[in-house]
């Protein structure tokens, strides 16, 4: 059965990874999304997936698929191969300021 | 195994060619990453990460198909392709060219330039002596007061470049022409649109009174495979022409059904598209005989295709991917349920300042998903000037009367705050 625990109780393995895909927002994916107003917030990461959240001009954003899938996830699975996957919680419907809107034209 | 990828070790690669103002990326882009291909990436804008990997996502000027294929023919001589897919009207006509310029699977460029242009569309299928609407192409700079005694009435002007119902508008007499063309034309010297090609012409047909129907299929080797057809059970009788409701299997007779789908594959002959998918709009008058409205190289737009399931849940974005890539399908039947899709029309200009009723909504039995694609803040503008909706609401059952009738009922639960402008 699974461990139900709370941020604040995670093992230490998971502590240290969280530090490092943190690390990872801070030093790389944070400063590539800014030039389109965006921003990533780490929610967690559990076992080997972390879960995010796209704000800014990421959140409802046409394109925030391409930046999850073939930027995010990508450099989170290169730098930190322990993480194996990555759960974008975002409401995108929610997005105030999304950079690309979508069309049906 | 294709007979391209003979020989070659690694997984397929695929090149994606998606508007950054698709409401698809989603979707093509998860099929992509659980077919486990190399993806390359190009939009028409630049992606946060195009500097970390520049070598998978890519900026390419999609209007100009000439540098797009010097820029993928360099990328594909370090590593080829095995298939472009274009997403959306958009990259129809580029992928094509680079398609066709590395030797891919492809339909001919020639032959989706004339799906994009709906009066060469129009001339092709007329000559061809399919049931075609009476039609008369104008130019932007026309004198509208003598256009309006040249045609019959009622009638449907439309630009003859844009797609979701942008810019068409019915007359039912002189003075409603006038007005019309003058919409018309201003919304084709909009910025972003002025200057493509085409952006000069407005066609006008004569009105086809009927129900319509969209049928969504897959052309194999010329051959085309019906994935499905969705009634339309709003009428769509002008002004404008707002799409709404989509609900599949059809409740169409048999004999009507048959008849679309025989439309659209002679249409398909006649415009020579021989591969990949396509959306017709068809107008079935009360005799139940099929005329084509048109015929889009491409799937089904906005989020409808969420509607769609086929085998064991396949979506159609995986159905596609497997068809360029010449992967295995195991069936293009459709899922039994019946499905369907309401697109949310923007009732009025303005603001969108709030939404009210989801949970409501999404409480309607047979709704599976309330999707709002506009976000609050936005400048809503409706139909015929804008392209945009409010957000999709999807619904499965047991009967398409009941998906029809759920759909109708989370729409009226939505309630949208706009704050005129």
């Amino acid at each position: 059965m699974a461990e139900d625990r709370g941020p604040d109780d995670q093992s230490g393995s998971e502590a240290a990874l969280k530090d490092r895909v943190q690390e990872l927002l801070d030093a790389a994916i944070n400063p590539a999304v800014a030039g389109h107003g965006g921003y990533i917030e780490l929610i967690d990461v559990k076992d080997s997936t972390a879960y995010i959240r796209m704000m800014g001009g990421c959140q409802g954003c046409g394109a925030a698929d391409i930046t999850l899938k073939a930027g995010i996830e990508r450099m989170i699975f290169e730098e930190i191969p322990e993480i194996t996957e990555v759960l974008d919680t975002t409401d995108h419907a929610a997005g105030d300021n999304p950079y690309y809107a979508p069309s049906k034209g | 195994m294709s007979e391209r990828r003979r020989g070659r070790a690694g997984p397929p690669r695929l090149l994606l060619l998606v508007p950054t103002t698709t409401y698809r990326t989603e979707a093509f882009v998860e099929a992509a990453t659980a077919l486990g291909v190399d993806l390359v990436i190009a939009s028409d804008r630049p992606s946060t990460f195009s500097d970390a990997y520049p070598e998978s996502l890519l900026t390419l000027d999609f209007a100009n198909s000439g540098k797009a294929v010097e820029v993928i023919a360099d990328l594909a001589r370090q590593r080829p392709f095995d298939a472009v897919v274009p997403v959306d009207d958009l990259t129809t006509e580029v992928g094509a060219a680079i398609a066709e310029a590395l030797g891919l699977r492809t339909n001919a460029p020639a032959a989706i330039a004339r799906t994009r242009n709906k009066h060469r569309m129009r001339e092709a299928l007329a000559r061809a002596g399919l049931p075609s609407p009476s039609y008369r192409l104008f130019r932007t700079d026309d004198d509208p007061e003598t256009a309006a005694q040249s045609v019959p009435y009622p009638c449907v002007l439309k630009p003859t470049i844009l797609s979701a119902s942008r810019g068409v508008i019915r007359a039912d007499g002189p003075a409603a022409f006038v007005t019309a063309f003058g919409r018309v034309a201003a919304i084709l010297r909009d910025p972003e649109v002025a200057g493509q090609p085409g952006s000069e012409e407005i066609l006008v047909e004569g009105f086809m009174a009927g129900r319509e129907v969209a049928l969504e299929g897959l052309l194999r080797a010329g051959v085309l495979e019906v994935l499905a057809l969705f009634d339309k059970p709003d009428p769509l009788d002008g002004p404008f022409f707002e799409e709404t409701l989509y609900v599949t299997p059809s409740r169409l007779p048999l004999e009507a059904q048959t008849a679309i789908a025989a439309a659209t594959a002679a249409a398909a002959r006649v415009l020579d598209l021989r591969g990949g998918p396509v959306h017709a709009e068809v107008r079935v008058d009360a005799g139940g005989r099929p005329r084509l409205v048109e015929l889009a190289a491409r799937s089904i737009g906005g989020l409808c295709s969420r509607t769609l399931r086929f085998g064991t849940g396949m979506s159609l974005e995986e159905v596609i991917l497997r068809d360029a890539l010449d992967l295995p399908i195991a069936t293009l039947e459709r899922e039994r349920p019946a499905a369907g899709v309401m697109m949310l029309p923007i009732p009025r200009a303005g603001v969108l300042e709030g939404v009210e009723g989801q949970a409501e909504a999404l409480a309607v039995p047979g709704i599976e998903a309330v999707t709002l694609t506009a976000h609050v803040g936005q400048t809503l503008v409706p139909l015929p000037e804008g392209s945009r909706y409010l957000g999709f609401v999807f619904a499965r059952g047991d009967a398409p009367a009941g998906v029809e009738a759920a759909l109708r009922e989370a729409h009226r639960r939505l309630a949208f705050r706009i704050r005129p402008t």
